[in-house]
């Protein structure tokens, strides 16, 4: 291992690499846990921001006012103000103002890398939702009208016509949305959260080898991606419904 | 003048690429001297180093005023280029400035890439500010307590493998130090220049505040970079950086812009003045 690794790095020091970081300890394992860290964000982001995605876009399309009203100000809030400013915001103000609450900083057991998790999976949400509400809105209103003929409630209009209906048509959307989660999981450097881009800009502000170690983010990213558009592009044919467009 | 014989021939372009290589040996100089312009990158990161002043809009600070001094004595302008931790290398290597001024202290992995002039010209250590309700007074106290620093500090290894803290590099000194107050760390570790001042102007507000270890982390030496094998401009750079000293010029640029601690720059001085 230690060999290929030193292989490795002469070979790209052949071509102008410098990869000599690869030999101390330290650094390599602050840049795999980095790694290690952007691929639990994103297996714990997605899912999260999902979740919240379809409650925000059934509390959007509700007809109760005090339903409607405040997902539609919670959705204005998060799209239109930058993620960065949202993440800077709640961990080093909000999260500075419960610790206060709390009795110090001791009793708060919320850091900056819940705040991540939360403000990268709610920012998305919202935009999920917004995909979402332009999918359950194009249902035709026969067939949701046909649903209740039948006895359903509005729940089950909502959970077994609506949003099946509605998964697929914001479906390219949604994913859309899921690759752009990925790469917005990377403001958690500015909190100090060990992702694989923190981890890099550590060492090359150490070593000053950007460009080699920005190859590898994005190497890395985009082989994350291509895996996300691909999963998303086999779940689009598998849910693909013969006569609906599609 | 066509060579007559293969071995005049040889003799000829060996004259030729020794004058080439001679000539380029040290491009910078040169460029230097024909555009009459020294082009310095030079960070704003902060009090005392290099600020923009709010009222004027201009670039203030001891790098800003000693690369001016070092223009001086090379008799031609200064023209500033502000650089960052992430682009100042590649800034000097793609030749957008001639030399850094950018907080960078002497490591072994950038005498590896870069050359300085080998005189010193102050030298900057990392100091611990805390509450001083927290019971920190030594950097063993440390072990395993979340530490902020700026990223890209150069604190952050020594404070991990000798002291075993918890580093977490915030983007800037106003993150780090929001952060402190914020409770996500209980020390921040910055240039001891730098707080040092900031405790004595918002006195007030850093009340509960205070340097809580008597020494520094890392004490590193403090040079001018520049290019790998510029010897020419090394040593005019040398020169410049050692007259600056030997005459107090630094020490007045050090005092104009409250560095708090000149004791390094005033050995330096008597040093060089004795003409060691």
């Amino acid at each position: 291992m230690q060999d290929a690794v030193r292989g490795f790095i002469a070979l790209a020091a052949q071509i102008g690499l410098n990869f000599d970081f690869l030999t101390s300890p330290f650094e390599v394992r602050m840049w795999l846990d980095g790694m290690a860290t952007t691929l639990v964000l994103v297996a714990l982001t997605i899912p999260l921001s999902l979740a919240g995605g379809v409650v925000l876009a059934a509390a959007l399309t509700s007809d109760r006012p005090w339903l409607a009203g405040p997902a539609r100000a919670y959705v204005e809030l998060t799209r239109n103000t930058p993620t960065l400013v949202q993440l800077m915001f709640t961990v080093l103000v909000v999260n500075m103002l419960i610790s206060q609450a709390l009795g110090g900083a001791q009793n708060n057991p919320l850091g900056a890398y819940f705040w991540l998790v939360a403000v990268v999976s709610l920012h998305v949400a919202a935009l999920h939702a917004e995909a979402l509400r332009g999918g359950i809105e194009a249902v035709p209103s026969t067939t949701i009208e046909a649903a209740k003929g039948l006895g359903f409630s509005r729940l089950e209009v909502l959970r077994a016509v609506e949003l099946p209906l509605a998964l697929r048509t914001a479906l390219p959307a949604i994913v859309n949305n899921l690759v752009n989660l990925v790469k917005l999981t990377t403001i958690g450097y500015a909190v100090a959260v060990n992702e694989i881009t923190y981890a890099s800009l550590m060492i090359w502000t150490q070593r000053d080898n950007v460009v080699e170690l920005m190859i590898v983010l994005l190497v890395f990213f985009s082989a994350i991606n291509l895996a996300v558009a691909r999963i998303g592009a086999l779940v689009e044919r598998r849910l693909a419904l013969p006569g609906f467009g599609q | 003048m066509i060579p007559k014989t293969p071995l005049r021939a040889a003799a000829l372009l060996a004259a030729l690429l020794a004058g080439v290589s001679g000539a380029s040996a040290d491009a910078t100089l040169d460029r230097i001297k024909a555009k009459a312009k020294f082009t310095v990158g030079v960070i704003l990161s902060g009090a005392p180093f290099g600020s923009i002043d709010p009222k004027t809009q201009e670039q203030k600070g001891f790098n800003i005023d000693l690369a001016r001094a070092l223009a001086e004595k090379l008799g031609v302008a200064l023209e500033t280029v502000t650089v960052t931790p992430p682009n100042r290398v590649q800034f000097l290597q793609q030749g957008k400035v001639d030399a850094l001024l950018a907080n960078m202290q002497v490591t072994e992995d950038r005498a590896k890439i870069m050359d300085y002039p080998p005189t010193v010209f102050d030298r900057a250590g990392g100091a611990a500010i805390g509450r001083k309700d927290s019971g920190i007074k030594d950097w063993t106290d440390l072990k395993g307590k979340p530490v902020c620093v700026s990223q890209g500090s150069n604190f952050t290894q020594p404070l991990i493998e000798q002291y075993g803290a918890v580093v977490k590099g915030l983007p800037s000194q106003p993150e780090s130090l929001l952060a402190l107050k914020g409770g996500t760390c209980v020390i921040a570790v910055h240039t001891g220049a730098t707080l040092g001042l900031m405790l004595e102007d918002r006195a007030d507000e850093w009340k509960d505040y205070g340097i809580l270890i008597p020494t520094e982390i890392v004490p590193a030496d403090s040079v001018v970079w520049i290019r790998k094998g510029e010897k020419d401009t090394s040593a005019a750079l040398d020169k410049a950086l050692r007259e600056l000293i030997a005459s107090g010029k630094l020490l007045e640029i050090a005092k104009a812009n409250r560095l708090t601690n000149t004791a390094f720059i005033e050995e330096q001085q008597k040093r060089l003045a004795a003409g060691k």
